[in-house]
């Protein structure tokens, strides 16, 4: 798509005719990028208005027409047809909510999520703060360690975590989604970067004034630490509300442990012909909560995503 | 304060666990790849490189290497490409810069899963909006382009049940997640590229906008690639979902998408072989850790042109 386009600094500014015809080109070109990119967006929130007809045929526009339809199933449970003639929306949207319980899965989605997210700073944040501002014997070891730790995708190790849980009977349980990434050495690192930056004179100042080290962790660095933390929170949120590997892994069988990707999983495999409305209702349902956080904090969820970039 | 233990009290916690997450399951793969262990079975035989000798000789695996690769091969260099000519053209453009970068960066927040399931019904053969828009330009003038008009005569490609079409279809859908991602990491690396610099190749002769690109940007951007590029190799030897969704069982039309994350998830989760699971699983971090050490030399040495 894009790359194929010579490159243009931004410097500089050619009057005339010329000019705007390179600027033309070039929003050509980001905007066909665009459209590639919203194309499944699309795909999703219409279908999940629309009927299994409209579905089929590739009807109805965008929204669909919003025609009632003969709702199958409703008239196999044999109630009268008057009152199983059903919106495509409300049909897509609510069937997604009855056929399985997708208010569960978000339910634990929000559960795995904040709990990693809470251990990992509890976990991270001090071990960041004594390898920034305490010395001790063994500091650079552990740091050493951190370093080598930042090698190892957890992705990668899963089956051994796999087996280490199936072997303590925790398969199947919350503790099997959060367990294996209660440890951020990625968290870790980033802390301690932010730490170093904390001037001395400040952990000095809470020393005089007769605060643990504990205290000063919590009550001083903490308060310093927001932005990173919010940065970190949202990389992590994104990480694992998304995550599908490790939760198909560890979660077999138990609705009641499904996270939101396992639900969607699920859902299609025992879709048929006619869900494919509710189906993209779901995915919809659990794509969104991050989609809209990020229209409305944009830059945060940028900085937040791309700080691995600064490794 | 010296004298004070508290360190261990801090750093401890973070020490256990790193060992007994992230480094003891090292030692458990590396110990069970000799071995034909299984869950529930109580004694697992020694079985010596047994499952390396697999992995490296049998054509099931030669068909994972060889679908893990192109993958990464097709993923890695057009999610960098694309990423990097993204930034430059936003970078560049007077307006909408921040509305072109939001859309891009859609497809990093969305839960790949959810949108496999969603590329796969656009795909679709006959219902998907994909190969229905592409009917629709049949008798225009993109017949004249050859492999379109075979197309229009024969039917346009099956996608992702059609074996010589499979792998570089789910190929584009990794291009079309990661690219936004890049995309982001070039845009910061951009704004430290000092403005005096362009000034400067200026006066020395650089006229065209590809001097300068090549001359001060991509000199100016290296540390950004290096990055760039070692985390797009990670997270595409990564892949998954999208495997997943579209092939649960056997990895795809005649094995043609058996990618290694894939296999390990096969062979261990569902065949309980954790033998052979265990040694993929060690061939991968092999190549992973190798990478990120290949990156980090590189970042001590080269890159730094300031």
């Amino acid at each position: 798509m894009s790359d194929t386009t010579l490159p243009h600094s931004p410097a500089v500014s050619m009057p005339g005719i010329r000019f705007s015809s390179a600027e033309t080109l070039k929003h050509a070109v980001l905007i066909l990028g665009s459209l590639i990119v919203l194309l499944p967006f699309y795909v999703m929130v219409s279908y999940s208005f629309k009927s299994p007809a409209e579905i089929m045929q590739n009807t109805g526009g965008f929204f669909g027409a919003q025609e009632l339809f003969r709702d199958d199933y409703c008239v196999k449970l044999g109630r009268d047809l008057a009152d199983c003639m059903v919106t495509p929306v409300i049909y897509n949207y609510t069937t997604a909510f009855g056929k399985a319980p997708l208010l569960r899965y978000l339910f634990n989605g929000i559960v795995v999520t904040v709990s990693i997210f809470v251990i990992q700073v509890l976990v991270a944040l001090p071990c960041a703060y004594a390898l920034a501002k305490l010395r001790f014997w063994g500091r650079e070891a552990v740091f050493g360690l951190v370093l080598f730790c930042l090698l190892i995708p957890v992705h990668a190790i899963a089956l051994p975590l796999y087996i280490m849980l199936a072997k303590l009977g925790l398969t199947n349980s919350y503790a099997a989604l959060v367990i294996p990434w209660t440890i951020s050495v990625f968290g870790i690192f980033l802390m301690r970067q932010f730490f170093m930056t904390v001037p001395d004179d400040l952990i000095d100042a809470a020393r005089m004034d007769g605060m643990s080290e504990f205290s000063i962790i919590w009550n001083v660095m903490l308060p310093t630490a927001i932005p990173a933390l919010m940065a970190f929170a949202i990389f992590s949120v994104v990480a694992h509300w998304n995550d599908y590997f490790w939760p198909r892994i560890v979660i077999t069988g138990d609705r009641s442990l499904f996270t939101p990707p396992l639900g969607l999983r699920e859902f299609k495999g025992d879709a048929d012909g006619d869900n494919f409305g509710p189906m993209m209702a779901t995915a919809t349902i659990i794509v969104a909560p991050l989609i809209v956080a990020f229209l409305i904090a944009q830059r945060r969820f940028i900085e937040g995503i791309t700080l691995s970039g600064m490794k | 304060m010296a004298a004070s233990r508290a360190h261990w009290w801090f750093v401890g916690p973070a020490l256990i666990l790193m060992g007994l997450i992230l480094l003891l399951p090292i030692l458990i793969a590396a110990a069970l790849s000799f071995t034909s262990y299984s869950l529930g079975n109580p004694g697992a035989e020694f079985v010596g490189l047994d499952n390396y000798e697999k992995i490296f000789t049998r054509s099931t695996y030669e068909k994972m290497f060889g679908a893990t690769f192109r993958y990464v091969f097709v993923v890695v260099p057009l999610s960098v490409g694309l990423g990097l000519g993204a930034a430059l053209l936003i970078n560049s453009t007077k307006r909408f810069g921040d509305f072109y970068k939001t859309i891009y960066f859609l497809p990093v927040m969305a839960a790949l899963i959810a949108m496999a399931i969603v590329w796969e019904f656009a795909l679709h053969p006959t219902i998907g909006i994909v190969n229905a828009t592409l009917e629709h330009g049949c008798g225009s003038f993109l017949e004249t382009w050859g492999l379109y008009a075979h197309g229009c005569d024969r039917g346009f490609p099956l996608w992702l049940t059609d074996r010589d079409y499979a792998i570089w279809t789910v190929a584009f859908i990794g291009v079309w997640q990661g690219f936004g991602f890049n995309m982001v990491l070039y845009l910061a690396g951009l704004t430290s590229v000092p403005r005096e610099l362009y000034h400067a190749a200026e006066m020395d002769g650089a006229r065209t906008a590809w001097d300068r690109f090549r001359l001060v940007t991509w000199p100016m951007l290296g540390p950004t690639t290096v990055f760039v590029v070692t985390i797009s190799f990670i997270r595409s030897f990564q892949v998954f979902d999208t495997v997943e969704a579209f092939y649960p069982q056997g990895g795809g039309p005649s094995k043609s998408v058996y990618v290694m994350m894939f296999a390990i998830y096969e062979k261990a989760i569902q065949q309980n072989l954790m033998g052979i699971g265990a040694a993929i699983t060690v061939v991968f971090l092999g190549f992973v850790m190798f990478l990120t050490v290949i990156q980090r030399w590189l970042v001590e040495r080269r890159v730094h042109y300031s």
